[in-house]
């Protein structure tokens, strides 16, 4: 069985992120997925249906959004820390700015603190215009050192 | 409204979302004040790769879910609320293949404003996984979709039913 650094080592190397993503269940209902950009990543969660919540525009249900976001900085620690295991949520919060339409969405995650034991992330979602994010959200992860 | 209703009322609400009805969310219990919903063990959030992580994400979508249901007990009519913000305090992984309960409570209603709190449970709500405090904003009565009104109301079956009601 091989180690989540060779998995994470891995997907640097060939640019395919799926098997990273695949270790969290919850990422693949909702269908997120990767991409990277010189030293960026890009999260993106494509258009899907069955991500919906109000009917009447229709809009991505809030909570997948938040889901969206919370696993994507997740994805981010795992990816810019060598640890041997996933990062561990401690707590998470999000501000609601637009609604999120039926189309894809896209976040991008900073790394703002990391400490010995802790790290704190935040991360920021939108659909048309990075400068117009649909919400922004901050957690902090437990994660095991090296 | 009888608890009954108030039940009935935040189930058909929440079969009229496809992300909830994706993941099963049922109503256990609810009266003018709180619901109780369970998110039941399922295989999409299974994994036997990784113990801790189980149900990463999904129990946001859990919480935020039972928060804005919550607002829908306290409501005398349906009211579109979006939501402002949300946090989320994580107590415990979950334990593996067992149902997530979580009793969200709508504790303050303003003009404005709404204000919920959230406990996430499996075996008692005294050992708590999480916790969600949320802020939803009121639209008004007046702004509401009247189709997603008469289905949560249960005066029609589906949001693609063309029924009778007047826009």
């Amino acid at each position: 069985m091989i180690s989540l650094e060779q998995t994470v080592a891995k997907a640097h190397e060939t640019g395919d992120y799926n098997p990273l993503i695949e270790l969290i269940p919850y990422a693949n209902v909702i269908g997120v997925n990767c991409e990277r950009f010189g030293e960026e990543m890009v999260f993106r969660l494509p258009r899907n249906p069955d991500n919906l919540g109000n009917p009447t525009l229709p809009a991505i249900h809030g909570g997948v959004i938040a889901a969206f976001m919370e696993l994507s900085a997740a994805f981010q620690v795992l990816l810019q820390t060598t640890t041997p295991e996933l990062p561990k949520i401690i707590d998470f919060s999000v501000d609601y700015m637009r609604a999120g339409l039926d189309r894809d969405t896209f976040a991008m995650c900073q790394l703002e603190r990391q400490g010995r034991r802790v790290t704190n992330c935040s991360v920021i979602a939108w659909q048309e215009k990075r400068t117009e994010p649909i919400a922004t959200a901050r957690a902090h992860f437990l994660v095991k050192p090296n | 409204m009888r608890n009954p209703e108030i039940e009935a009322r935040c189930q058909r609400f929440m079969d009229a979302l496809a992300h909830v009805r994706k993941l099963g969310l049922r109503v256990i219990k609810a009266n003018e004040r709180r619901v109780t919903l369970v998110l039941p063990v399922q295989d999409q959030l299974k994994s036997d790769k990784t113990t801790t992580y189980l149900l990463g994400g999904a129990l946001t979508t859990l919480i935020d879910t039972a928060s804005a249901v919550s607002t829908l007990c306290v409501l005398p009519e349906f009211e579109i609320a979006p939501t402002l913000d949300l946090r989320i305090d994580h107590m415990k992984a979950p334990e593996k293949n067992q149902p997530l309960y979580i009793q969200a409570e709508c504790y303050r209603t303003t003009r404005s404003v709404m204000f919920t709190r959230a406990t996430v449970y499996q075996t008692s709500v005294d050992e708590p996984v999480a916790f969600g405090i949320g802020t939803f904003m009121r639209l008004g009565a007046d702004v509401v979709d009247p189709k997603m009104k008469a289905l949560v109301e249960g005066e029609i079956e589906s949001y693609d039913d063309n029924g009778d009601v007047e826009s």
